[in-house]
Protein backbone atom coordinates (compact mmCIF):
# COMPACT_ATOMS: atom_id res chain seq x y z
CA UNK A 1 0.00 0.00 0.00
CA UNK A 2 2.70 2.40 1.05
CA UNK A 3 4.82 1.40 -1.91
CA UNK A 4 1.85 2.11 -4.22
CA UNK A 5 1.44 5.49 -2.62
CA UNK A 6 5.12 6.15 -3.10
CA UNK A 7 4.98 5.15 -6.77
CA UNK A 8 1.99 7.45 -7.34
CA UNK A 9 3.91 10.24 -5.64
CA UNK A 10 6.89 9.44 -7.85
CA UNK A 11 4.70 9.78 -10.91
CA UNK A 12 2.90 12.99 -9.81
CA UNK A 13 6.08 15.07 -9.72
CA UNK A 14 7.33 14.30 -13.24
CA UNK A 15 3.81 14.61 -14.63
CA UNK A 16 3.25 18.01 -13.05
CA UNK A 17 6.68 19.19 -14.24
CA UNK A 18 5.82 17.89 -17.69
CA UNK A 19 2.42 19.55 -17.66
CA UNK A 20 3.83 22.86 -16.47
CA UNK A 21 6.58 22.69 -19.12
CA UNK A 22 3.97 21.96 -21.74
CA UNK A 23 1.86 24.95 -20.70
CA UNK A 24 4.92 27.21 -20.60
CA UNK A 25 6.06 25.83 -23.96
CA UNK A 26 2.68 26.41 -25.56
CA UNK A 27 2.50 29.89 -24.10
CA UNK A 28 6.02 30.71 -25.33
CA UNK A 29 5.40 29.38 -28.81
CA UNK A 30 2.15 31.33 -29.00
CA UNK A 31 3.99 34.48 -27.91
CA UNK A 32 6.65 33.84 -30.53
CA UNK A 33 3.99 33.35 -33.17
CA UNK A 34 2.28 36.55 -32.08
CA UNK A 35 5.53 38.47 -32.31
CA UNK A 36 6.42 36.93 -35.62
CA UNK A 37 4.27 39.23 -37.72
CA UNK A 38 6.16 38.59 -40.90
CA UNK A 39 3.46 36.54 -42.50
CA UNK A 40 0.56 38.39 -40.89
CA UNK A 41 -0.87 41.64 -42.13
CA UNK A 42 -2.48 44.55 -40.30
CA UNK A 43 -6.21 45.03 -40.83
CA UNK A 44 -8.35 47.90 -42.08
CA UNK A 45 -5.91 49.40 -44.55
CA UNK A 46 -6.35 51.18 -47.87
CA UNK A 47 -3.09 49.61 -48.95
CA UNK A 48 -2.10 46.20 -50.25
CA UNK A 49 0.33 44.65 -47.79
CA UNK A 50 2.45 41.74 -48.95
CA UNK A 51 2.10 38.86 -46.45
CA UNK A 52 5.67 37.90 -47.34
CA UNK A 53 7.87 40.96 -47.80
CA UNK A 54 9.69 40.77 -51.14
CA UNK A 55 13.48 40.86 -51.02
CA UNK A 56 14.78 43.10 -53.79
CA UNK A 57 17.45 41.96 -56.21
CA UNK A 58 20.29 44.33 -57.04
CA UNK A 59 19.93 47.48 -59.16
CA UNK A 60 22.34 50.31 -59.79
CA UNK A 61 20.86 53.81 -60.00
CA UNK A 62 22.02 57.28 -58.89
CA UNK A 63 20.42 59.85 -56.62
CA UNK A 64 20.07 63.54 -57.45
CA UNK A 65 23.54 64.21 -56.00
CA UNK A 66 24.97 61.58 -58.38
CA UNK A 67 25.62 59.22 -55.47
CA UNK A 68 24.87 55.49 -55.90
CA UNK A 69 21.32 54.44 -55.25
CA UNK A 70 21.08 50.68 -54.92
CA UNK A 71 19.07 48.22 -52.84
CA UNK A 72 21.47 49.05 -49.97
CA UNK A 73 20.15 52.64 -49.67
CA UNK A 74 16.70 51.22 -48.98
CA UNK A 75 17.91 49.56 -45.78
CA UNK A 76 17.78 51.21 -42.36
CA UNK A 77 14.49 53.10 -42.66
CA UNK A 78 11.03 52.89 -44.22
CA UNK A 79 10.97 54.28 -47.77
CA UNK A 80 8.28 55.35 -50.21
CA UNK A 81 9.01 54.99 -53.92
CA UNK A 82 7.09 57.02 -56.50
CA UNK A 83 7.76 56.84 -60.22
CA UNK A 84 7.26 59.70 -62.67
CA UNK A 85 9.06 62.38 -64.64
CA UNK A 86 9.53 66.12 -64.37
CA UNK A 87 7.65 66.94 -67.59
CA UNK A 88 4.52 65.52 -66.00
CA UNK A 89 2.15 68.41 -65.31
CA UNK A 90 -0.84 66.76 -63.67
CA UNK A 91 -0.29 63.54 -61.77
CA UNK A 92 3.28 63.93 -60.50
CA UNK A 93 2.98 67.37 -58.88
CA UNK A 94 -0.41 66.41 -57.45
CA UNK A 95 0.98 63.23 -55.89
CA UNK A 96 4.12 64.97 -54.62
CA UNK A 97 1.96 67.68 -53.02
CA UNK A 98 0.02 64.91 -51.32
CA UNK A 99 3.29 63.44 -50.02
CA UNK A 100 4.30 66.89 -48.82
CA UNK A 101 1.10 66.87 -46.70
CA UNK A 102 1.85 63.32 -45.52
CA UNK A 103 5.25 64.52 -44.29
CA UNK A 104 3.55 67.34 -42.36
CA UNK A 105 1.15 64.85 -40.79
CA UNK A 106 3.74 62.29 -39.66
CA UNK A 107 4.50 62.32 -35.93
CA UNK A 108 8.22 61.87 -36.57
CA UNK A 109 10.76 64.42 -37.75
CA UNK A 110 13.57 63.81 -40.24
CA UNK A 111 16.38 61.86 -38.58
CA UNK A 112 14.12 60.34 -35.92
CA UNK A 113 13.57 56.60 -35.66
CA UNK A 114 10.75 55.51 -37.92
CA UNK A 115 10.82 58.61 -40.13
CA UNK A 116 10.52 57.47 -43.74
CA UNK A 117 12.28 58.62 -46.87
CA UNK A 118 10.65 59.47 -50.17
CA UNK A 119 12.39 58.59 -53.41
CA UNK A 120 11.01 60.07 -56.63
CA UNK A 121 12.32 57.85 -59.40
CA UNK A 122 12.35 59.50 -62.82
CA UNK A 123 11.68 56.98 -65.56
CA UNK A 124 12.63 59.59 -68.19
CA UNK A 125 16.45 59.56 -67.94
CA UNK A 126 16.89 61.08 -71.42
CA UNK A 127 15.38 64.42 -70.32
CA UNK A 128 15.63 64.28 -66.54
CA UNK A 129 19.25 64.92 -65.67
CA UNK A 130 20.16 64.77 -61.97
CA UNK A 131 20.32 68.59 -61.62
CA UNK A 132 16.80 68.92 -63.02
CA UNK A 133 15.45 66.15 -60.80
CA UNK A 134 17.09 67.69 -57.74
CA UNK A 135 15.55 71.14 -58.13
CA UNK A 136 12.24 69.58 -59.15
CA UNK A 137 11.88 67.24 -56.16
CA UNK A 138 13.31 69.65 -53.59
CA UNK A 139 10.63 72.18 -54.54
CA UNK A 140 8.16 69.82 -52.87
CA UNK A 141 10.29 68.94 -49.83
CA UNK A 142 13.97 69.37 -49.12
CA UNK A 143 14.00 65.86 -47.60
CA UNK A 144 12.69 64.21 -50.77
CA UNK A 145 15.29 62.50 -52.93
CA UNK A 146 15.30 62.24 -56.70
CA UNK A 147 16.63 59.11 -58.40
CA UNK A 148 17.26 58.04 -61.96
CA UNK A 149 19.64 55.91 -63.97
CA UNK A 150 20.10 53.91 -67.13
CA UNK A 151 17.00 52.35 -68.64
CA UNK A 152 18.13 48.77 -68.02
CA UNK A 153 18.90 49.53 -64.36
CA UNK A 154 15.52 51.29 -63.94
CA UNK A 155 13.91 48.17 -65.36
CA UNK A 156 15.72 45.98 -62.82
CA UNK A 157 13.95 47.93 -60.08
CA UNK A 158 10.55 48.48 -61.72
CA UNK A 159 10.16 44.91 -62.99
CA UNK A 160 10.49 43.34 -59.55
CA UNK A 161 8.05 45.71 -57.84
CA UNK A 162 5.40 45.74 -60.56
CA UNK A 163 5.84 49.30 -61.80
CA UNK A 164 5.13 49.93 -65.48
CA UNK A 165 6.19 52.82 -67.65
CA UNK A 166 6.40 53.63 -71.33
CA UNK A 167 6.67 56.49 -73.80
CA UNK A 168 4.19 57.89 -76.29
CA UNK A 169 5.47 59.23 -79.61
CA UNK A 170 9.11 59.19 -78.52
CA UNK A 171 10.67 59.22 -81.96
CA UNK A 172 10.98 62.71 -83.40
CA UNK A 173 13.84 63.73 -81.12
CA UNK A 174 12.10 66.86 -79.90
CA UNK A 175 12.55 67.79 -76.27
CA UNK A 176 8.89 67.98 -75.37
CA UNK A 177 7.08 65.95 -77.95
CA UNK A 178 6.55 62.84 -75.93
CA UNK A 179 4.83 61.97 -72.73
CA UNK A 180 5.71 59.25 -70.26
CA UNK A 181 3.05 56.89 -69.04
CA UNK A 182 3.77 55.51 -65.64
CA UNK A 183 2.31 53.52 -62.79
CA UNK A 184 0.57 55.50 -60.13
CA UNK A 185 1.25 53.34 -57.09
CA UNK A 186 3.40 54.28 -54.15
CA UNK A 187 5.62 51.40 -53.10
CA UNK A 188 6.46 51.06 -49.42
CA UNK A 189 9.82 49.47 -48.60
CA UNK A 190 10.51 48.20 -45.08
CA UNK A 191 13.68 48.98 -43.08
CA UNK A 192 15.24 45.72 -44.29
CA UNK A 193 14.95 46.99 -47.85
CA UNK A 194 12.10 44.66 -48.76
CA UNK A 195 8.92 45.57 -50.62
CA UNK A 196 6.20 45.60 -47.98
CA UNK A 197 3.12 47.37 -49.39
CA UNK A 198 1.56 48.97 -52.45
CA UNK A 199 -0.58 52.08 -52.11
CA UNK A 200 -2.85 52.70 -55.09
CA UNK A 201 -4.51 55.95 -56.17
CA UNK A 202 -6.45 58.04 -55.46
CA UNK A 203 -3.74 59.27 -53.13
CA UNK A 204 -5.11 61.03 -50.06
CA UNK A 205 -2.63 62.44 -47.55
CA UNK A 206 -4.51 61.51 -44.36
CA UNK A 207 -5.09 57.94 -45.54
CA UNK A 208 -1.48 57.42 -46.60
CA UNK A 209 -0.16 58.83 -43.30
CA UNK A 210 -2.54 56.70 -41.21
CA UNK A 211 -1.82 53.54 -43.24
CA UNK A 212 1.90 54.09 -42.97
CA UNK A 213 1.71 54.52 -39.20
CA UNK A 214 -0.36 51.34 -38.89
CA UNK A 215 2.04 49.31 -41.03
CA UNK A 216 5.08 50.79 -39.27
CA UNK A 217 3.69 50.04 -35.81
CA UNK A 218 2.72 46.51 -36.87
CA UNK A 219 6.08 45.47 -38.29
CA UNK A 220 8.38 47.75 -36.29
CA UNK A 221 11.26 49.93 -37.38
CA UNK A 222 13.88 47.21 -37.72
CA UNK B 1 -27.52 87.89 -41.61
CA UNK B 2 -24.29 88.48 -39.73
CA UNK B 3 -21.63 90.86 -40.96
CA UNK B 4 -19.16 88.02 -41.58
CA UNK B 5 -21.72 86.22 -43.69
CA UNK B 6 -22.30 89.35 -45.77
CA UNK B 7 -18.54 89.76 -46.08
CA UNK B 8 -18.13 86.18 -47.27
CA UNK B 9 -20.89 86.64 -49.82
CA UNK B 10 -19.29 89.88 -50.97
CA UNK B 11 -15.93 88.14 -51.41
CA UNK B 12 -17.67 85.32 -53.24
CA UNK B 13 -19.28 87.86 -55.54
CA UNK B 14 -15.98 89.61 -56.23
CA UNK B 15 -14.23 86.29 -56.71
CA UNK B 16 -16.79 85.03 -59.19
CA UNK B 17 -16.78 88.31 -61.12
CA UNK B 18 -13.01 88.32 -61.33
CA UNK B 19 -12.70 84.78 -62.67
CA UNK B 20 -15.44 84.56 -65.28
CA UNK B 21 -14.38 84.97 -68.89
CA UNK B 22 -17.32 84.97 -71.19
CA UNK B 23 -17.75 85.27 -74.88
CA UNK B 24 -21.29 85.23 -76.15
CA UNK B 25 -21.65 81.49 -76.23
CA UNK B 26 -18.79 80.20 -74.08
CA UNK B 27 -18.08 80.89 -70.43
CA UNK B 28 -14.88 79.99 -68.57
CA UNK B 29 -14.66 80.01 -64.78
CA UNK B 30 -12.13 79.22 -62.05
CA UNK B 31 -9.12 79.16 -64.37
CA UNK B 32 -5.96 78.38 -62.43
CA UNK B 33 -2.63 76.64 -62.63
CA UNK B 34 -0.78 74.95 -59.76
CA UNK B 35 2.59 76.53 -59.13
CA UNK B 36 5.23 74.16 -60.48
CA UNK B 37 8.90 73.75 -59.54
CA UNK B 38 10.84 76.53 -61.33
CA UNK B 39 12.76 73.88 -63.28
CA UNK B 40 9.58 72.31 -64.69
CA UNK B 41 9.00 73.04 -68.35
CA UNK B 42 5.37 72.04 -68.31
CA UNK B 43 2.48 73.22 -66.22
CA UNK B 44 -1.15 72.25 -65.97
CA UNK B 45 -4.22 74.43 -66.41
CA UNK B 46 -7.60 73.79 -64.82
CA UNK B 47 -10.95 75.49 -65.43
CA UNK B 48 -14.63 75.03 -66.09
CA UNK B 49 -15.75 75.65 -69.67
CA UNK B 50 -19.47 76.10 -70.30
CA UNK B 51 -21.14 75.98 -73.67
CA UNK B 52 -24.11 78.37 -73.47
CA UNK B 53 -25.20 77.76 -77.03
CA UNK B 54 -27.68 75.28 -78.49
CA UNK B 55 -25.04 73.50 -80.54
CA UNK B 56 -22.21 71.16 -79.56
CA UNK B 57 -18.83 72.87 -79.85
CA UNK B 58 -15.22 71.73 -80.05
CA UNK B 59 -12.02 73.33 -78.85
CA UNK B 60 -10.19 74.08 -82.09
CA UNK B 61 -6.96 75.42 -80.64
CA UNK B 62 -5.34 76.83 -77.54
CA UNK B 63 -2.23 78.97 -77.27
CA UNK B 64 -0.33 81.19 -74.89
CA UNK B 65 2.46 83.70 -75.36
CA UNK B 66 4.18 82.21 -72.30
CA UNK B 67 4.36 78.63 -73.59
CA UNK B 68 5.43 77.13 -76.90
CA UNK B 69 2.47 74.79 -77.07
CA UNK B 70 -0.88 74.28 -75.36
CA UNK B 71 -2.89 71.07 -75.57
CA UNK B 72 -5.79 69.46 -73.79
CA UNK B 73 -5.01 66.06 -72.31
CA UNK B 74 -6.92 63.57 -70.29
CA UNK B 75 -5.24 61.62 -67.50
CA UNK B 76 -6.56 58.09 -67.55
CA UNK B 77 -5.82 55.41 -65.04
CA UNK B 78 -5.57 52.00 -66.69
CA UNK B 79 -4.47 48.99 -64.63
CA UNK B 80 -2.75 51.28 -62.17
CA UNK B 81 -0.83 53.11 -64.89
CA UNK B 82 -1.42 56.77 -65.68
CA UNK B 83 -1.79 57.45 -69.38
CA UNK B 84 -2.11 60.87 -70.98
CA UNK B 85 -4.49 60.97 -73.90
CA UNK B 86 -4.36 64.03 -76.14
CA UNK B 87 -7.84 65.41 -76.78
CA UNK B 88 -8.00 66.70 -80.32
CA UNK B 89 -11.72 66.64 -80.67
CA UNK B 90 -13.00 67.53 -77.28
CA UNK B 91 -16.72 68.18 -77.59
CA UNK B 92 -18.63 70.37 -75.19
CA UNK B 93 -22.27 69.50 -75.62
CA UNK B 94 -24.94 72.15 -76.09
CA UNK B 95 -25.97 73.85 -72.84
CA UNK B 96 -23.41 71.76 -71.01
CA UNK B 97 -19.94 72.17 -69.53
CA UNK B 98 -16.67 70.34 -69.03
CA UNK B 99 -14.32 70.52 -66.08
CA UNK B 100 -10.58 70.53 -66.42
CA UNK B 101 -9.40 69.30 -63.04
CA UNK B 102 -6.61 67.40 -61.34
CA UNK B 103 -6.33 63.77 -62.36
CA UNK B 104 -8.71 64.17 -65.31
CA UNK B 105 -8.99 66.55 -68.23
CA UNK B 106 -6.30 69.20 -68.06
CA UNK B 107 -4.70 71.87 -70.12
CA UNK B 108 -1.09 70.95 -70.74
CA UNK B 109 1.07 74.06 -71.00
CA UNK B 110 4.32 72.96 -72.63
CA UNK B 111 7.64 74.69 -73.13
CA UNK B 112 7.56 77.38 -70.46
CA UNK B 113 9.13 80.60 -71.78
CA UNK B 114 9.29 82.65 -68.58
CA UNK B 115 9.39 81.95 -64.85
CA UNK B 116 6.04 81.54 -63.14
CA UNK B 117 5.29 81.61 -59.47
CA UNK B 118 2.34 82.04 -57.18
CA UNK B 119 0.43 85.13 -58.26
CA UNK B 120 1.64 85.01 -61.86
CA UNK B 121 -0.96 85.18 -64.59
CA UNK B 122 -0.88 82.90 -67.62
CA UNK B 123 -2.90 84.28 -70.53
CA UNK B 124 -4.38 81.59 -72.75
CA UNK B 125 -6.44 82.04 -75.89
CA UNK B 126 -8.97 79.35 -76.65
CA UNK B 127 -10.57 79.13 -80.06
CA UNK B 128 -13.71 77.10 -80.62
CA UNK B 129 -15.07 75.64 -83.84
CA UNK B 130 -17.98 78.09 -83.76
CA UNK B 131 -15.27 80.75 -84.24
CA UNK B 132 -15.63 82.09 -80.76
CA UNK B 133 -12.40 83.06 -79.08
CA UNK B 134 -12.05 83.38 -75.33
CA UNK B 135 -9.02 84.89 -73.68
CA UNK B 136 -8.61 83.57 -70.18
CA UNK B 137 -6.09 84.36 -67.45
CA UNK B 138 -4.95 81.42 -65.38
CA UNK B 139 -3.94 82.39 -61.86
CA UNK B 140 -0.89 80.55 -60.61
CA UNK B 141 -1.52 79.24 -57.10
CA UNK B 142 0.85 77.37 -54.84
CA UNK B 143 -1.97 75.61 -53.08
CA UNK B 144 -3.07 73.02 -55.60
CA UNK B 145 -6.26 72.01 -53.91
CA UNK B 146 -9.24 72.65 -56.17
CA UNK B 147 -11.37 75.72 -55.68
CA UNK B 148 -14.85 75.20 -54.35
CA UNK B 149 -17.71 76.95 -55.96
CA UNK B 150 -19.04 80.00 -54.20
CA UNK B 151 -22.61 79.74 -53.11
CA UNK B 152 -24.68 78.01 -50.43
CA UNK B 153 -22.52 79.69 -47.84
CA UNK B 154 -19.31 77.96 -48.90
CA UNK B 155 -16.52 79.80 -50.61
CA UNK B 156 -12.82 79.56 -51.20
CA UNK B 157 -10.57 76.57 -51.38
CA UNK B 158 -11.45 73.16 -50.05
Amino acid sequence: MSSEKRSVKNIILPISIGAISLVIGLWLSQQMLLNNNDTKIPKNLDATVLPNARVLAGFNLINHDKQPFTEEQLKGQWSFLFFGFTNCPDVCPTTLKVMQSVWKTLPTKPGEVGHPKLYFVSVDPDRDKTEIIKSYIQYFHTEFIGVTGKANELDKLTNQIGILYGYDDKSDGSDLEYTVNHSAQLILIDPRGRMRAVISPPHIAKTIAANFQTIRTFYGDE
Amino acid sequence: MSFSRILILAICFLFSVSTVYAAELVKIENAWSPEAPPVAKVMAGYMKISNLSNKDIKIKSANSNFFTKVEIHRTELKDGMFTMIKQDNLIIKAKSHIELKQGGLHMMLMGKLKPMREGSIIPVKLTFNNNETVEVNLKVKSDNRPQMKCGSGKCGSM
